[in-house]
């Protein structure tokens, strides 16, 4: 496998990002650079997480705290734009206006938000989950393997996929 | 009588020295004249009990160094090299470095080994924890946590599900939810807002029960990774230890004599331990500190994490053979006990046990230290820290702000290091007296007195013992050879210097002065030998330099400025005499002394000491005056006499009592009426019986007169009275003993003032004797006269007085 992945030419790199994870660009924007390939920042606004924060009960319990605090919709709203505006600016300080980079909003499921992201091209890509390690272990896929239950099993997980054309 | 020239200087005769340059010579074993001071010396050094630290004291150029440093350099050369000492971190205390002893020459190698060490274990720390036994058992810590909580969240959730209640992470945690109808999503709301309110009730106390569960869950956490953190830790000392045991018992095993040495080994193994991480994060490399971008600077040495394994070698005795002779020329508080720097970071000064550096004491710790005592002295809170070191026979480097409580910085107390030395103070000898008598520690601390001699005897074989001496310092200091007769010259210049014909100066520094100089001259005339005329250019020269005021002053007295007769008679004026001391120069210049007498009953007056121009002892000198004519005179009756004397033209104060005979002479001459000789100049102080007494500097004053007498032109019926007690001091000049030779100016040694009144006025004593008696009688007969008329008793005046 690891001669296979030596073996590609990684063109994109589609780091993703969501409410609830650690909001840090620099080392995918970092290896992106070193890879000489296209950056794509996409930050995800979960409909199910947004769907919840409209309930009239809707109550996070704190992972640190361990207590629960009312949730509304407009707050949940309010932390993301916050949020996709703080990466926006890091990843810009990052690359500057020269370097072939995007960042966008998709207010979708995650697994169809990385789809669409997939098929704006064919090329060897490689997929930062949120929260996600660069440096951990890649795992290689076809793009026809990345169905959507895999995909949403990979957005739980931490490490990068490296999508091979079909 | 006037004294013969033979008289008048000691000759030293080149042929009785017995060689014919200096180069057949060999140096003297010890230091002619000094015997006092080498045995003191000697004891000093051999007595190894506390307080037993020498002052050597004397006048400086006696040689007082040069002799100490070859005594102690000999002594020391006998002793072996003492312990190194080094400063480490204290583990416990990190404020109080500890201090490490280790043998002679072995500490540059222990600092060294511990570099080393810190290098092999950055490397075996970070191998091991590179193997895949460490990453694996590392990972299975982290996936057991992780399954942990995983297995404990999908628990719930599951639960929920079960429950139709959906588990959605959110940006702070997570959170319940009731699932479509679907079961695929959360919920919309307006479906949640369509079902029954029972239904919605049951939903929303079971997602409370859920969220109460979720909390006590989440409670649970910190204390999971906790104890996962504690097995990390376990796991990561146990992969340690066995990475550095082995290093570090090896370097044990080569220090296993030294306890200290192992338990500080011992303390650096669990320190290592402990701090395993920064050994892995060195491997890693790190960025220098910053402050707004810029480096801040670091002490030089290990990085960071890496200074406590330091050691700072304070002192090492790498290849020394025999214990130490320290000289220090300046012995400030630092410079003795040692100081601690600090740098600067972030606006703060800091330090640590790197810093601490060596002072003198620390250098001659286990050997002898060599200071002026007068340096010491004047060094702020220098001599307290020398005497508190000595006291507690160790040294406390401490910095003067920490003494004086004005630092505010971070410092640190260095453990004291026990002090083993021999402390010679060289000083002059008003130093010595004045500390004994001032300071109670010093006797306790400097009992051991070596006192150097200015001079020694001249004995029939003295001048072949100095010879010797002369020929040392000339190849000592790699100069030509000197014939006999420069020998002889120095030799004569040497009793000159020292005052006295029966004396020789020890001044060394004085001596291979001239003897360089001579050397100088040799050499600019092509002689392969320093010969008797090479000698005395040297000693014309170095009178040249510095006889300015000298002649300034004879001019002034040629050309009728100040005013000094050198013929003829006049009474009531005699020409005293007085020395000038300027700088290493002394020279004798006449003055005019004058008297007036009148009725009275105030005694004798000094017009210096009324002036405030004169010293306490020429004002004693004046009042003895007092004494003798009451004494001598009216024995019986009061004294009706009021008398002046005065040093004519003389601004700048006079002191001694030398020209008490001559003030005696101006005086009796007023009285008796009977002209002085002014060809003639006196010296010589006097006591109330009228005795001639010793005076300092008779050569100076001699020659001072006669260089006047020969600018106006010798006559053959000049010269200069002086005590006869003085006679054994003459070494005159050459050429002043060639006039009396020739005739032309004579000393006349006198005794008792009539022997000097009857030389300066030509008349006989008992009848000056008698010429002052008559007058003093007259002045006490108008006084009672006078007190008669005026109705009063004449004595009651004085009394009153």
């Amino acid at each position: 496998m690891a001669r296979r992945e030596e073996e590609v030419r990684i063109r994109r790199v589609i780091a993703c990002f969501a409410p609830g994870h650690a909001a840090r660009p620099e080392a995918a924007a970092r290896l992106a650079r070193e890879l000489e390939a296209e950056f794509l920042g996409l930050f995800i606004e979960d409909v199910e997480l947004l769907r919840f924060a409209s309930l009239p009960f809707a109550r996070e319990v704190g992972l640190a705290s361990a207590l629960p605090m009312a949730m509304s919709l407009a707050g949940l709203e309010r932390q993301m734009r916050a949020q996709a505006r703080l990466l926006e600016d890091a990843l810009q300080a990052i690359f500057g206006p020269a370097a072939p980079w995007s960042f966008r909003v998709e207010r979708a499921s995650p697994s169809s938000a990385v789809e669409a992201a997939l098929a704006e091209g064919h090329a060897p890509a490689l997929l930062v989950p949120p929260g996600g390690d660069v440096r951990a272990e890649r795992r290689l896929v076809r793009r026809v393997e990345l169905t959507t239950a895999a995909l949403r099993e990979w957005m739980e997980g931490k490490r990068p996929v490296l999508v091979l054309p079909e | 009588m006037t004294l013969p020239p033979s008289a008048l200087r000691r000759r030293c005769d080149p042929a009785a020295l017995g060689f014919a340059t200096t180069a057949e010579l060999q140096g003297p074993a010890g230091v002619p004249g000094q015997a006092r001071a080498e045995d003191a010396l000697a004891f000093g050094l051999g007595m190894q009990r506390e307080g037993y630290h020498l002052f050597a004291m004397g006048p400086v150029g006696v040689g007082r160094h040069s002799l100490v440093r070859a005594r102690l350099e000999a002594e020391a050369a006998r002793r072996a090299a003492p312990a190194d000492w080094c400063y480490v971190f204290n583990f416990d205390a990190p404020h109080r470095p500890r201090a490490l002893r280790l043998p002679a020459g072995q500490a540059n190698a222990f600092r060294d080994a511990m570099a080393r060490l810190v290098e092999d274990l950055s490397a075996a720390i970070a191998a091991a924890f590179e193997t895949d036994e460490y990453r694996n058992r590392h990972r299975e810590i982290e996936t057991e946590l992780a399954e942990r909580q995983e297995h404990a969240l999908n628990d719930l959730g599951a639960r929920a599900r079960a429950d139709g209640i959906a588990l959605v992470r959110t940006p702070s945690g997570f959170g319940f939810g009731p699932f479509n109808k679907a079961g695929d999503g959360v919920m919309e709301p307006e479906e949640f807002g369509k079902l029954e309110a029972a239904e919605q009730r049951r939903v929303e106390q079971r997602i409370d029960a859920l969220q109460k569960e979720l909390g006590d869950l989440l409670h649970l956490m910190p204390k999971w990774r906790r104890e996962a953190h504690d097995k990390m830790r376990s796991l990561d000392r146990e992969v340690t230890r066995a990475a550095v045991a082995s290093l570090i018992e090896e370097l044990k095993a080569a220090y296993a004599a030294l306890p200290d040495v192992q338990a500080y080994l011992e303390r650096v193994k669990a320190d290592t331990l402990e701090n395993a991480a920064a050994f892995r994060q060195a491997k890693e490399g790190s960025e220098p500190p910053t402050l707004f971008g810029m480096p801040l600077p670091r002490p030089e040495g290990m990085e960071g994490p890496f200074r406590r394994y330091s050691v700072n070698v304070l002192i090492a005795h790498d290849g020394a053979n025999g214990a130490p002779v320290v000289s220090e020329d300046h012995p400030s508080h630092a410079a003795l006990v040692g100081r601690i720097e600090h740098i600067p970071q972030m606006g703060a000064l800091v330090t640590d046990f790197t810093l601490i550096r060596a002072g003198a004491l620390h250098r001659a710790n286990g050997g002898y230290l060599v200071l002026d005592a007068a340096k010491v002295l004047v060094q702020p809170y220098a001599w307290e820290a020398l005497k508190r070191a000595l006291r507690s026979r160790t040294i406390d480097v401490r910095t003067l702000g920490q003494e004086l409580g004005i630092l505010s910085t971070v410092s640190l107390e260095p453990e004291p290091i026990p002090l083993d030395v021999k402390l010679v103070l060289i000083g002059e000898r008003l130093l010595y007296y004045l500390l004994h008598a001032w300071d109670p520690e010093f006797a306790e601390l400097f009992k051991v007195a070596v006192d150097f001699e200015e001079d020694m005897p001249r004995g029939p074989q003295d001048d072949a013992l100095y010879a010797r001496l002369i020929a040392g310092c000339a190849q000592r200091e790699q100069l030509r050879p000197l014939e006999a007769a420069a020998v002889a010259r120095v030799i004569e210049h040497q009793a000159r210097d020292a005052g006295d014909a029966d004396k020789l100066s020890v001044r060394v520094q004085a001596l291979v002065d001239l003897l360089r100089e001579a050397d100088h001259w040799a050499g600019e005339a092509g002689r392969a030998a320093i010969g008797a005329g090479d000698v005395r250019r040297a000693i014309d020269a170095q009178v040249a330099r510095l006889d300015r005021v000298r002649n300034r002053l004879q001019e002034h007295i040629v050309r009728g400025t100040l005013l000094i007769d050198t013929a003829g008679s006049r009474v009531a004026q005699v020409n005293g005499l007085a020395v000038l001391q300027l700088g290493d120069f002394a020279f004798g210049s006449p003055h005019r002394i004058t008297s007036r007498v009148r009725l009275g009953s105030g005694g004798v007056v000094d017009i210096e000491r009324e002036a405030e121009l004169g010293g306490p002892i020429h004002s004693k000198g004046v009042l003895v005056l007092s004494g003798y004519l009451a004494g001598r005179y009216m024995p019986t009756r009061p004294l009706s006499l009021s008398a002046t004397l005065v040093f004519e033209q003389l601004y700048g104060g006079i002191e001694g009592d030398s020209a008490s005979s001559a003030e005696l002479y101006a005086l009796l001459s007023a009285l008796a009426g009977a002209p002085v000789k002014q060809s003639l100049a006196v010296t010589g102080s006097v006591n109330q019986h009228g005795d001639i007494q010793a005076i300092g500097g008779v050569n100076e004053k001699i020659e001072g007169f006669f260089d006047l007498c020969r600018a106006r032109g010798l006559t053959g019926d000049q010269g200069v009275l002086i005590p006869q007690a003085n006679v054994k001091h003459l070494m005159l000049r050459e050429d002043a003993v060639q006039a009396v030779a020739d005739g032309q100016f004579a000393v006349f040694p006198v005794s008792t003032v009539d022997e000097g009144i009857e030389r300066l006025t030509g008349v006989p004593a008992a009848e000056i004797h008698a010429r002052v008696e008559a007058r003093l009688e007259e002045f006490a007969e108008q006084a009672r006269a006078f007190a008669q008329s005026a109705g009063r008793k004449p004595w009651r005046g004085a009394k009153k007085k």
